[in-house]
C-alpha cells in the first residue's frame, strides 16, 4: 500500500498511459497462485476428448439460423434480399420436399466396429436396463402382494395335508365299518395311538399305491418314502464299517461266522411300487395349493358326506346345515 | 431471336454468333420442308464453312456415307450402313482392319439393340434421360450415336460427354477414337483440369464435369454445344449437379441444345421429374445374378472380418477373383500385406491356391494401378488349385473403373466421405457407412463375367435399418464458398431459389456468403467484387485464389504460386510404415522451423534445381522420400496458375532471398487468404480455433513446427476421433489486424474474451508503436 502512494507522489502521468489495475498485491498473489494451479494442473486426454466433443457438440447443435449473431451476419442479410425467408429452404418452391434445412450432421467412427454394431449394443444394454426396471417395480409394487400369497401357499399346503389326514382316517374308518367291527376299530384307535399306527403302517404298505385314491394319496406315498429312506439309511449305517470299503473275501468262513461279524448284508423287500412313476399323482401334484384343496373338500363330502370346515360329517347327500363348500361360506 | 439471343450472350465474338446462327437454320428447315432432299452441302452458311476447314475433306461429296442423313432425323439402319461402309464418314479415310474388328463387339453391346428407339426418343424430346446399368456400353455408344445424328462436323456445335472423373474422361475418349477410327485429340478429345486435348476439327468432347462448368463461366449459353450428355449423373458430384441447374436453364434459352441425362441406378424417376417429366430409355446391363450373403452378427472389427471373409473364400470357393472394399490408403495396404501372410500359411498348411494382393486408391501410381488389369497366377503345380487375385480397393472399384474377373465381393459396408458442415466450418473426410445404392453398386461387381456371390460382413437387419437409401449428393457434403462463386460469375443472381435437384441447407450458403464478404470477394449487397470476378477464374478455392491475387502486394507471388500448386496436390512427404523414421530425418533436412508451408517450399526450390541442373529427378526424390509424380504434378499445375496469373495482368515477383523480409512476407501473404483459419495456443499443446470456429486443437504430429507458438495459420482442419490442424505456419498476431480489419473488428468482436483481451494488447503495441513513430 505505502509502495502505492509513493508511486502516486513520483508519478507523472503519460497521456495514453493504460488505467492501473485495481488489484491488491494480496489479491494479485492468489490470481498468480489460482492460475498456476490451473496451468500446472494439465488436463488428463480423456478430459480434453470429452471436452473436445461436448465444444463439437455444442456447436452442431445449435442452428446458425437460431444464433444472436444472425441478426448481424451479412451472408442472412444477402440471402433475405434474394427473397430467403426464416424457417425456408433453397431452391425451387415446386422442389421444396427434396430440400435440406440442416446440414449433414458427421458422424466421427473411432473404432472398427462393423455396421450395426453399435446398436447392436445399445439394444442389448437397453435390453439390460429395461430387466432391471422390470425387477425393480416388481419388488416395488408386488411386494406385499407376494409374500400374501406365499403365506396363503403355506397354509393352503398345510391345510391340504390335515385333509389328507382326515381323508385317510375316515378310510381307515369306512374300511373298519366295512368289515363289521366298526366299535372294535374305534375302541382300538381310541386304546392305543402308537398301536394303531404300527398296524396302519402294516396296512397299508402291503396296500397298492395305486389303489389309494389320487387326492390322498400323496400323503402315504411320501410317508412310505420317508420309511424307506430311513430304512437304506439305517442299513447304510449297519454296514459301513464292512462292505464299503474293499473286502477281504475268505471262502473258508464259515456263514455263521459272516453273520458274526457283520458281514452278510441285510436285504429289506422294497414296496416295489414306490419306484414307479404314478403320473396321475404328478399331475394332482402339479395343480395350485388352493386347488388341491378344493378337490380334497369334495371328494370328502361326496365319499363321507364329510364337510372339512365345519369338521363333522353328515347323515344324508343334502348335507343340510352346511353353508358351502368353500372356506368363506364358513366364514 | 437469334439476334436477341446473341445479344444476350454479350461478349461472344463474331465467329461464335455466325455458328450460332447455323444451327437455326437446319431447324426450321426441317420444320417447314420436313421431307425435303435437300443436302447440308446447299446450306449457305455452311457453304462458308466448307471453303474453311471441311473443303479438302469433301465431306460431302458424291460418295459421302452421311449424303442422305438430315440432322435429327437419321435412322439406325442409316447409321448402320455408314458404321459398315469402306470409308471412315467423318475423315474420308478408309478404315482400318482394326475398325471393324471393334465394330463388330460393338453391335453386341446391349445399347445397341435400342439405337433406333434411343433415335426416336432424341429425335423428339429436348431432355432425356437414359439408363443403362455398367457393361450396357452407354459412356462409349450414346455419344456415338448422337454425333451421327447430330453430324457436328456440319453444323459446327460441338457434342460434349461430361465425366466425374478425369481419367475416365481421358481413357473413354481415347477408346472412342478408335472406335470411330480417328486420332485422338482431332475428331475426338478430351478437356480436363490441366490438360486440353480438342483441336479445330473435335466434335465430340469429352470432359470432366468441372471443366464444362468453366467454360460456361464464359459461355453462359453454352453456344459451341448442340447437345450436352451428362455422364455418371447418378454419382452427383458438384460439378454435375450445379451443371444440371444451368442447363435446365439453358435449355429453356436455347430450345436447339439438346440434353442426355445418363445414370446407372434406376432411381431416374427423381431425374425425370426434375427435368419436366422428361422421357426414359433404359437398357438393361449384361451382368450375372449375384448371391448376397449376411453376416448373423454384426462384425467386432470390419477390417479382421474382411481378411477372414477373403481366406475363406480363397480355401473354400471355386475359382474367380476377389474384390474387397476399404476405406484407405493406410488400412488398405496394411491390409493386403496381412492377408498375403496369412496366405502364404494357408499354402504351407494347406493345399491352398497362390493368390496375389493387389491395392487400388486414387493416390496410387498409375503404372501401379495397372496391374490390377494382370491375369491371376497360374497354379503353383500342374493340376493344384487354381490361382486367384485380391484387389483391396476404395469405393473407386465400385462405379469408375470395371475389372473383369471378380466374381467374389467382400463389402465391410464403409467409405470415406467427405463431410462438410457449416455449424463447425470444418470440411473432412471421415469415415462413414455407404448407402443402400452403393451396396448394391458394389454387389453387381461380382456379376460381370458370370454369376457371382457378395459378402455384406453386416447383417441383413443392419442393411435394412442403419443404411440410407442413397448416398448424399456432393452439394449437400461441401463447402459452398467455391460454388457461391462460380454462380455469381455464371451470371446466377438469385442464389437462394437456383433450383438444385437437392438444395442444401440453409446455413450452408450462409456461411459461404459471409466468407465471400470476409474475403471481399463481394461486397455488402452480394455482388461480386473486381476481387471476386478474378478469383472466380482460378480454379481454386476462394481463399487460396484471394491470396494469389493479393501476392505480389507483398513481393512473393512467385512464392505463393508454388505455395498454392503444393497445397492443391496431395502429400508430397513419403512415410512408408517401415522406414519412418529415415523419412523423417529426410523431412528435417528441408524443415523451416517457422511453419510447413515454408518446409513444401523449401522442398520444391530444392526439387527445381535439382531438374534444373538436369539430374534424375526421380531417382533424388525416392532417396529423400518425396512423391515425385505429387512434386510433378504441382509444377505442372503451377505452370496452369501462372498462365492465369498473367492473364490477369499479376506481377510475378519475389524478394531477394537474402531479405530479412523473405519469408516474414510469404507469411504475412498467407494470412490474407487464411486469416479465418488462424488458432491461437491456449496452453500446453492445446490450441483453440478463432471466432465462430472455436474448437480445441492439436498440432498434426507431422508438423515441422517445434516451438509452440502463440498464433498459426492452418491449411486443413483434421476431424477424426482426435482434432488436428495440418500444414500449419507461424503468423505474427499484427498481422490479423492489419491484413484481416474487418473480421478482426475488436468493437463487433462476441466471445473468446481472452482471445480479445489478446488482441487489444496487440492493438495498443500497434497504436503506441504508431504514435511513436508518428512523433519523431
Amino acid at each position: 500500500m505505502a509502495s502505492d502512494e509513493d508511486d502516486d507522489y513520483m508519478n507523472m502521468t503519460f497521456g495514453e498511459e493504460p488505467p492501473k489495475p485495481t488489484e491488491t498485491s494480496l489479491q494479485r498473489r492468489q490470481r498468480l497462485k489460482r492460475e498456476g494451479e490451473i496451468k500446472a494442473h494439465a488436463k488428463s486426454k480423456a478430459v480434453l476428448a470429452a471436452e473436445e466433443r461436448e465444444a463439437r457438440e455444442a456447436a452442431l447443435s445449435k442452428s446458425l439460423l437460431e444464433d444472436a449473431a444472425a441478426k448481424k451476419s451479412k451472408g442472412l442479410a444477402m440471402m433475405a434480399k434474394m427473397g430467403f425467408k426464416k424457417g425456408g429452404t433453397l431452391g425451387s418452391v415446386d422442389n421444396a420436399e427434396n430440400a435440406r434445412r440442416e446440414p449433414i450432421r458427421p458422424e466421427m467412427k473411432d473404432d472398427r466396429g462393423g455396421i450395426g454394431l453399435d446398436s447392436e449394443r445399445k439394444r442389448k444394454l437397453d435390453e439390460v436396463v429395461e430387466e432391471e426396471l422390470k425387477r425393480v417395480r416388481v419388488d416395488e409394487n408386488e411386494f406385499r402382494d407376494r409374500v400374501r400369497r406365499e403365506r396363503e401357499q403355506a397354509r393352503n399346503e398345510s391345510l391340504v395335508y390335515a385333509a389328507m389326514k382326515v381323508c385317510e382316517r375316515m378310510d381307515e374308518e369306512a374300511q373298519a365299518h366295512a368289515g363289521g367291527a366298526y366299535a372294535e376299530a374305534k375302541v382300538e384307535t381310541e386304546a392305543g395311538e402308537t398301536a394303531a399306527k404300527k398296524k396302519k403302517k402294516k396296512t397299508l404298505s402291503t396296500r397298492p399305491l395305486k389303489s389309494i385314491p389320487v387326492v390322498w394319496r400323496g400323503l402315504i406315498r411320501r410317508r412310505e418314502e420317508a420309511e424307506r429312506d430311513r430304512r437304506m439309511k439305517y442299513d447304510l449305517e449297519q454296514s459301513s464299517s464292512t462292505s464299503r470299503l474293499p473286502t477281504y473275501e475268505d471262502d473258508l468262513e464259515e456263514e455263521d461266522d459272516k453273520r458274526a461279524m457283520g458281514k452278510l448284508s441285510t436285504t429289506h423287500a422294497q414296496v416295489e411300487d414306490l419306484d414307479e412313476e404314478d403320473p396321475e399323482l404328478d399331475e394332482f401334484n402339479a395343480l395350485e395349493a388352493g386347488e388341491r384343496l378344493r378337490l380334497l373338500v369334495e371328494y370328502l363330502r361326496k365319499e363321507y358326506l364329510y364337510c372339512f370346515w365345519c369338521k363333522c360329517g353328515y347323515e344324508d347327500d343334502a348335507m343340510e346345515g352346511c353353508p358351502g363348500i368353500t372356506e368363506e361360506e364358513h366364514d | 431471336m437469334t439476334d436477341s439471343r446473341n445479344q444476350k450472350a454479350g461478349a461472344i465474338d463474331r465467329k461464335r454468333s455466325s455458328s450460332d446462327r447455323e444451327t437455326d437454320s437446319p431447324v426450321k428447315r426441317i420444320k417447314t420442308e420436313p421431307r425435303g432432299d435437300e443436302q447440308p452441302k446447299y446450306n449457305p452458311y455452311l457453304a462458308h464453312w466448307d471453303e474453311g476447314i471441311d473443303n479438302k475433306d469433301g465431306i460431302v461429296s458424291e460418295g459421302d456415307p452421311l449424303k442422305n442423313f438430315k440432322r435429327r432425323e437419321s435412322t439406325a439402319k442409316q447409321a448402320f450402313e455408314a458404321e459398315s461402309g469402306d470409308n471412315n464418314p467423318f475423315t474420308g479415310q478408309p478404315h482400318s482392319q482394326q475398325y471393324f474388328g471393334i465394330l463388330k463387339s460393338r453391335r453386341n453391346l446391349p445399347v445397341h439393340k435400342q439405337r433406333q428407339e434411343f433415335l426416336d426418343l432424341y429425335q423428339k424430346a429436348q431432355i432425356l434421360v437414359f439408363v443403362g446399368e455398367t457393361g450396357s456400353g452407354k459412356t462409349t455408344q450414346i455419344p456415338q450415336y448422337v454425333v451421327y445424328d447430330e453430324l457436328p462436323h456440319l453444323n459446327h456445335k460441338m457434342v460434349a460427354c461430361t465425366q466425374p472423373r478425369r481419367v475416365a474422361a481421358m481413357s473413354v475418349a481415347q477408346r472412342v477414337a478408335n472406335e470411330l477410327d480417328v486420332n485422338l485429340g482431332e475428331e475426338v478429345g478430351y478437356s480436363i483440369r490441366f490438360e486440353d486435348k480438342t483441336g479445330p476439327k473435335t466434335m465430340l468432347k469429352y470432359m470432366t464435369d468441372g471443366m464444362l462448368l468453366r467454360e460456361a463461366m464464359h459461355d453462359n449459353n453454352m453456344s459451341r454445344y448442340s447437345c450436352i450428355i451428362l455422364d455418371e449423373a447418378h454419382e452427383r458430384t458438384l460439378a454435375t449437379d450445379i451443371l444440371m441447374a444451368l442447363l435446365k436453364q439453358i435449355t429453356q434459352r436455347r430450345p436447339d441444345l439438346k440434353l442426355i441425362v445418363m445414370s446407372a441406378t434406376l432411381d431416374a424417376e427423381k431425374f425425370q421429374r426434375y427435368f419436366f417429366d422428361a422421357p426414359l430409355l433404359a437398357v438393361p446391363g449384361r451382368t450375372f445374378p449375384v448371391e448376397i450373403y449376411y453376416t448373423p452378427e454384426p462384425e467386432k472389427d470390419y477390417v479382421e472380418g474382411a481378411i477372414r471373409t477373403v481366406l475363406q473364400i480363397h480355401a473354400g470357393e471355386s475359382e474367380g477373383d476377389i474384390l474387397l472394399f476399404l476405406t484407405g490408403e493406410e488400412e488398405i495396404e496394411d491390409t493386403c500385406r496381412k492377408i498375403s501372410l496369412e496366405v502364404d500359411e494357408l499354402i504351407r498348411e494347406t493345399d491352398a491356391g497362390p493368390m496375389t494382393v493387389y491395392p487400388l486408391y486414387g493416390t496410387l501410381p498409375p503404372h501401379q494401378q495397372q496391374r490390377i488389369f494382370d491375369p491371376a497366377p497360374n497354379p503353383l503345380r500342374k493340376g493344384g488349385k487354381p490361382g486367384r487375385k485380391c484387389i483391396v480397393s476404395t469405393n473407386i472399384a465400385e462405379t469408375s473403373l470395371t475389372i473383369d474377373g471378380i466374381v467374389y465381393v467382400v463389402d465391410p459396408g464403409f467409405s470415406k466421405q467427405k463431410i462438410y458442415n457449416p455449424r463447425l466450418r470444418v470440411e473432412s473426410l471421415l469415415v462413414s457407412a455407404i448407402s443402400k445404392a452403393s451396396a448394391q453398386q458394389r454387389a453387381g461387381r461380382a456379376g460381370r463375367t458370370k454369376p457371382g456371390k457378395a459378402f455384406r460382413l453386416y447383417t441383413e437387419k443392419a442393411f435394412k435399418e442403419e443404411l440410407i437409401e442413397q448416398t448424399y449428393p456432393e452439394i449437400l457434403r461441401s463447402n459452398l464458398a467455391n460454388t457461391v462463386l462460380e454462380l455469381k460469375k455464371l451470371g446466377v443472381e438469385d442464389l437462394v431459389h437456383f433450383d438444385l435437384m437437392d438444395p442444401p441447407a440453409p446455413e450452408t450458403m450462409m456461411r459461404a456468403l459471409e466468407e465471400l464478404n470476409y474475403l471481399a470477394c463481394l461486397d455488402d449487397e452480394g455482388e461480386l467484387t473486381p476481387l471476386g470476378a478474378m478469383a472466380s477464374a482460378f480454379p481454386l478455392d476462394p481463399s487460396l485464389a484471394v491470396m494469389l491475387i493479393s501476392s505480389p502486394e507483398f513481393y512473393c507471388s512467385n512464392e505463393m504460386l508454388s505455395i498454392t500448386a503444393l497445397l492443391s496436390v496431395p502429400q508430397l512427404f513419403v512415410r512408408p510404415a517401415q522406414k519412418r523414421r529415415e523419412a523423417d530425418e529426410m523431412k528435417n533436412l528441408f524443415q523451416h522451423p517457422e511453419g510447413d508451408h515454408l518446409t513444401m517450399l523449401n522442398v520444391y526450390h530444392a526439387f527445381k534445381g535439382i531438374v534444373n541442373q538436369g539430374q534424375d529427378a526421380k531417382k533424388w526424390c525416392h532417396e529423400h522420400y518425396l512423391s515425385f509424380r505429387h512434386l510433378s504434378s504441382a509444377d505442372n499445375v503451377r505452370a496452369q496458375l501462372k498462365r492465369i496469373m498473367e492473364t490477369n495482368g499479376l506481377d510475378l515477383v519475389s524478394t531477394d532471398f537474402n531479405d530479412k523480409n523473405y519469408y516474414n512476407n510469404i507469411r504475412r501473404a498467407l494470412v490474407t487468404g487464411f486469416f479465418m483459419q488462424v488458432a491461437k495456443r491456449e496452453n500446453n499443446k492445446i490450441y483453440r480455433t478463432l471466432k465462430d470456429n472455436n474448437q480445441a486443437v492439436m498440432l498434426h504430429p507431422s508438423t515441422v513446427l517445434k516451438a509452440d507458438y502463440d498464433w498459426v495459420v492452418y491449411n486443413e482442419f483434421v476431424l477424426t476421433s482426435k482434432q488436428y490442424i495440418r500444414t500449419v505456419t507461424r503468423i505474427s498476431p499484427e498481422w490479423l489486424l492489419e491484413l484481416a480489419p474487418v473480421y478482426y473488428d475488436l468493437d463487433s468482436w462476441e466471445g473468446q474474451k481472452d482471445v480479445k483481451l489478446a488482441l487489444k494488447a496487440v492493438a495498443d503495441k500497434m497504436r503506441r508503436r504508431a504514435a511513436m513513430k508518428g512523433g519523431r
